[in-house]
């Protein structure tokens, strides 16, 4: 019996040989909501599986078709920038196409593992955090004379901080520019030639942060873990506005936040913040309106054991009121928040990315767990995700409800 | 194309000789000048090793050996031996009939070739000669693949060709043990990909069929007689089952008979599983695939079938296409690469009309899918296999070099190996350090251990003074004395002399004494001695001191020493010189 635990030879009472199918398209089949054996196939309309050979907690584009993924050892990890197949993007001639691998465009070697990775919009540069303290290591990608990632420098975070790592938020700027920090009190904007500080952000806790957004050119939020989001604007001095966190019962709940539309999107206050917890409850706010909320849902994350380090929720780039949700269990999570309302009720995801769990690699009985998802930024329903085995797969889901099957 | 020349231990060898499927003139050969400029290659190949049936590693076999002109054993396995002249005579057919190329192979050279073929088995060491030995290794890849271990004396160098590390439906994944070859050649074509898993593959090809089926459309799967054919087959009968489907499956007789064949001939080359299960029946007994009838080509409905040749380039798949073409709820499913001028390749360029017999087109409205199964090594498989067979050193073959650094970087990291990378046309060179074994006489044994000191070891060599002997293969080594004894030759002494000016005013006896009185004093650990006869000896440097017969006050210091002790005595000599008085004397300096 293969890893996936479905090639078989069996034999059928007729006397004959058969061989079982995949056990993930069986699993399909008996998902509860289809009825229809036809929806087997159709549930993807591209789906990609590969397996590297260290499990990466980032997934960070760095061209429309291509990503970086590191490793997290405590010791030697490899940070590779891959480009997706050629089938994927093939849209008239797919069938002429039978490239489906991912090719390995550069790679390089760092000493620490690497928790937090962005790239720097216009440049071929990225820039990591290992999680232990709160500096970044600066990265060129290289061009097409070398496939080698390397080392050209660092920054310096703030001092005295070292729990959890720095988050890192990088826009599309005349001058690369890097927002960084650990905690609220102390988010900085550095300029990666000089080293410079160009803006620090000051409040009054100093509460650990679970990430930063750009929504503007100089507007950003920064989440924090306890459910507090700021939003500041790098151009002015002025103290940062604050959104409470949302009512929660129990002080050990982690909050994760997402902000809509980055630089395309021309009016800041519009943009929309979503909050989610680690009991699953998830409010969505309006910048307009930072402290109210626009709707609610509970969403089932069945925790087991929850890696604050592994949890993302995302919004669709190209698709309206679409979040993804992963980190809690072996599963992506596709949610439609449109119709959701103030008041707080069950909701059933759109879409469910079971792939990782049920094939998953690892055989010491580890149940596995995605570690990050990232929607690919024009293609409306293409996201990339990766879990705690190794594996990575890109995949472009059918909605199913409006499929009509 | 793959073609690589080896040489090691005095021997060498082909390794592959492929066709570069892109090129229509000479190109496509491989240059044999590097070999030698004009005359044939028999004088100057001790063996040719073929890795497998893929023309780019044995289209110009013929060509080599017939053409240019090679006598000598060409190596290859059984299944290879077997299907490689099938393929070379379709190749021959396609470029010279179909391309009217004139200068190619013919039909009668492809069989004067394989006349000289030697096959192998697994894992059977063969001598070529005495002094060269091959193994051939299971690489997966395709059905008969072969990676080979070549060994002269204690050199030795593996070659893979391609292989692939994870299992296949019907193969397995390429082993070799720890061996430890000096260099590990490995192809990196696809060293810098991740393999996208079988599982999508398979779930690609199956939307692919079923959507055609639910249109009411034909599908047509032209392969080869083995290999990928049994796993879609495999494949198409689980999932017509999963799904009650009713649309029939045809495989063509033709191909029926001659895979039954070859697989019968060749059970031990597939997996493990398929050899458990079918070595009993006959592996087209299968409940949703029957054998196909050419009336029922035009049958309506869905249906699906499997036919020959696989590049679409004569035969009964031709025949199906041209019927099939016309309709776009037809489809045609390519598993593999097709060769320049048939109208696989065409088609799979995008050409949607196409020039028949007798000037007529065809238009082609059916649906062309292009689906790779074939397996190959990616990084991680190359990383396998170095972990396996424990190599010294590595070269990758047919990477750019330029998108090799990360690679070559993770191998000498993680192995301590040196990795190259040469071009074409390049040669790299590669130092081993192949182990002499020397016998030791017991005497010289027993003199040296008692010596003392620390026992010698990898780390601390100590050096030893003895006399090698070769006598036909054997290496011995002697205590001088045996040696000079077994030559019967006398032993001569050499032993060197410089004379040193002082100006001393004392007695010759005086002089000699104060000196040995300063050589006492500084030269602490050596044994320094004033003998009875008038000298000074410090360890074995013999010091006589005499008056210049011009002048009493200058002195003529005499010191002597034997061949071996050079080093030492020199550096007493310059003691000496410090010691003395400072009278600047540059003979002195000379000496010394």
């Amino acid at each position: 019996v293969e890893n996936l635990g479905e090639v078989s030879i069996l034999k059928a009472s007729s006397g004959f040989v058969s061989t079982n199918i995949c056990l993930w398209l069986l699993n399909a089949v008996h998902q509860p909501g289809s009825h229809c054996v036809c929806l087997l196939l159709s549930r993807y309309k591209d789906l990609h599986v590969y397996q590297l050979e260290h499990p990466t907690q980032v997934i960070e584009w760095t061209s429309g078709k291509t990503v970086c993924v590191a490793g997290f050892t405590s010791s030697k990890n490899e940070i590779l920038e891959l480009r997706l197949p050629l089938k994927l993007f093939a849209d008239e001639n797919k069938g002429l196409c039978a490239e489906r691998d991912f090719k390995v465009v550069h790679g390089g070697f760092t000493d620490a593992p690497v928790r937090c990775l962005r790239h720097i919009p216009g440049t071929r540069c990225v820039v990591t955090n290992d999680g232990l303290s709160s500096d970044l290591q600066v990265w060129d990608l290289g061009g097409d004379d070398s496939d080698v990632i390397r080392r050209t420098g660092s920054v310096d975070g703030s001092r005295g901080v070292s729990e959890g790592g720095s988050r890192i938020a990088a826009r599309l700027s005349s001058q690369p520019q890097v927002l960084h920090g650990a905690e609220s009190a102390g988010v900085r904007l550095t300029q990666l030639t000089s080293g410079q500080t160009v803006y620090t952000l000051e409040t009054d806790s100093a509460d650990p942060l679970s990430s930063l957004h750009f929504v503007s050119d100089a507007v950003f939020l920064a989440g924090c873990s306890n459910g507090k989001v700021y939003i500041a604007d790098t151009r002015t001095s002025a103290a940062p506005q604050l959104s409470p966190p949302p009512p929660s019962s129990g002080e050990s709940v982690l909050w994760w936040t997402d902000a809509s539309a980055g630089p395309s999107c021309l009016d800041p206050s519009s943009c929309r913040i979503v909050r989610l917890s680690s009991c699953g409850q998830t409010v969505i706010s309006d910048l307009r309106n930072p402290g109210g909320a626009v709707s609610r849902a509970q969403l089932d994350v069945q925790t087991r054991r929850c890696n604050a380090d592994d949890v993302r929720v995302s919004w669709a780039p190209a698709l309206d009121d679409c979040i993804a949700v992963s980190g809690f269990s072996g599963a992506v999570q596709i949610y439609s928040s449109s119709v959701w309302t103030t008041e707080l009720q069950e909701a059933q995801p759109l879409f469910e990315h079971r792939g990782h769990a049920v094939s998953s690699q690892s055989d010491d009985g580890v149940p596995v767990f995605v570690t990050s998802h990232v929607w690919h930024p024009e293609r409306p329903r293409t996201l990339l995700s990766a879990a705690s085995d190794g594996s990575v797969h890109v995949w472009d889901w059918v909605d199913q409800s409006a499929a009509g099957c | 194309r793959s073609c690589i020349l080896v040489s090691i231990g005095g021997k060498n060898i082909m390794l592959d000789c492929g066709m570069h499927m892109g090129y229509n003139d000479d190109r496509r050969f491989p240059d044999f000048s590097y070999i030698t400029q004009n005359g044939r290659l028999t004088d100057f190949l001790d063996c040719v090793i073929i890795s497998h049936f893929h023309l780019d590693h044995c289209g110009a076999l013929p060509f080599m050996s017939e053409m240019v002109g090679y006598d000598g054993p060409i190596y290859m396995t059984h299944p290879t031996k077997a299907i490689c002249p099938i393929l070379l005579e379709d190749f021959r057919k396609i470029t010279v009939d179909k391309k009217g190329e004139t200068n190619f192979f013919t039909s009668q050279m492809i069989k004067d070739c394989m006349k000289k073929v030697v096959p192998l088995n697994l894992h059977q060491t063969v001598q070529v000669d005495d002094e060269l030995e091959i193994k051939a290794y299971y690489a997966g890849h395709v059905l008969g693949a072969a990676m080979v271990h070549i060994k002269v004396g204690s050199e030795s160098v593996v070659y893979t060709g391609d292989y692939n590390m994870t299992p296949d439906r019907h193969l397995g994944a390429a082993w070799i043990d720890k061996c430890r070859p000096d260099i590990l050649i490995s192809e990196s074509t696809y060293a810098t990909t991740i393999r996208d898993s079988k599982r999508c593959r398979e779930r690609d090809f199956l939307k692919k069929v079923h959507e055609s089926i639910e249109r009411g459309g034909k599908v047509l799967i032209p392969v080869f007689a083995l290999g990928r054919a049994q796993e879609l087959c495999i494949l198409l009968e689980t999932f017509w089952e999963r799904m009650n489907l009713k649309a029939p499956i045809y495989f063509s007789t033709g191909l029926t008979e001659k895979a039954n064949h070859y697989y019968k001939l060749f059970i031990t080359w597939t997996n493990q599983k398929i050899r458990k299960t079918f070595v009993q029946r006959n592996m087209f007994e299968f409940k949703h695939i029957k054998a196909f009838d050419r009336s029922y080509a035009d049958n309506p409905g869905p249906m699906v079938v499997f036919a020959t040749p696989g590049m679409l380039h004569a035969g009964q798949s031709l025949q199906i296409f041209k019927k099939w073409a016309g309709n776009e709820k037809n489809m045609v499913i390519m598993p593999g690469y097709c060769v320049q001028g048939t109208i696989g390749h065409k088609i799979l360029n995008g050409q949607r009309k196409l020039e028949m017999e007798g000037r007529s087109t065809l238009d082609v409205k059916l649906q062309v899918e292009y689906m790779s199964f074939s397996a190959h090594a990616d990084a991680k498989g190359i990383m396998q296999l170095i972990r396996m067979a424990e190599p010294r050193n590595m070269l990758l073959v047919h990477g750019e070099a330029v998108k090799m650094e990360f690679l070559k970087g993770k191998i000498e990291q993680e192995f301590s190996i040196d990795c190259y990378m040469p071009a074409n046309g390049e040669t790299v060179t590669v130092t081993t350090n192949p182990s002499v074994p020397v016998d030791i006489s017991l005497n010289l044994l027993k003199r040296e251990m008692a010596l003392g000191g620390p026992l010698p070891d990898p780390k601390k060599p100590r050096t030893m003074h003895g006399t090698l002997i070769m006598k036909e293969n054997s290496l011995k080594l002697v205590s001088s004395e045996q040696a000079l004894k077994e030559l019967g030759l006398n032993e001569h002494q050499l032993r060197f002399t410089c004379r040193v000016q002082l100006q001393d005013p004392h007695s010759d006896t005086d002089t000699l004494h104060r000196i040995y009185t300063h050589l006492k004093s500084v030269l602490k650990g050596y044994t320094i001695q004033h003998l009875p006869d008038g000298t000074v000896m410090v360890e074995s440097i013999v010091i006589k001191v005499s008056s210049s017969t011009e002048d009493p006050n200058t002195k003529v210091l005499l010191l002597s020493w034997s061949y071996q002790k050079v080093n030492k005595e020199a550096t007493s000599s310059k003691i000496l010189q410090q010691g003395t008085d400072s009278s600047p004397n540059h003979y002195l300096r000379k000496c010394l």
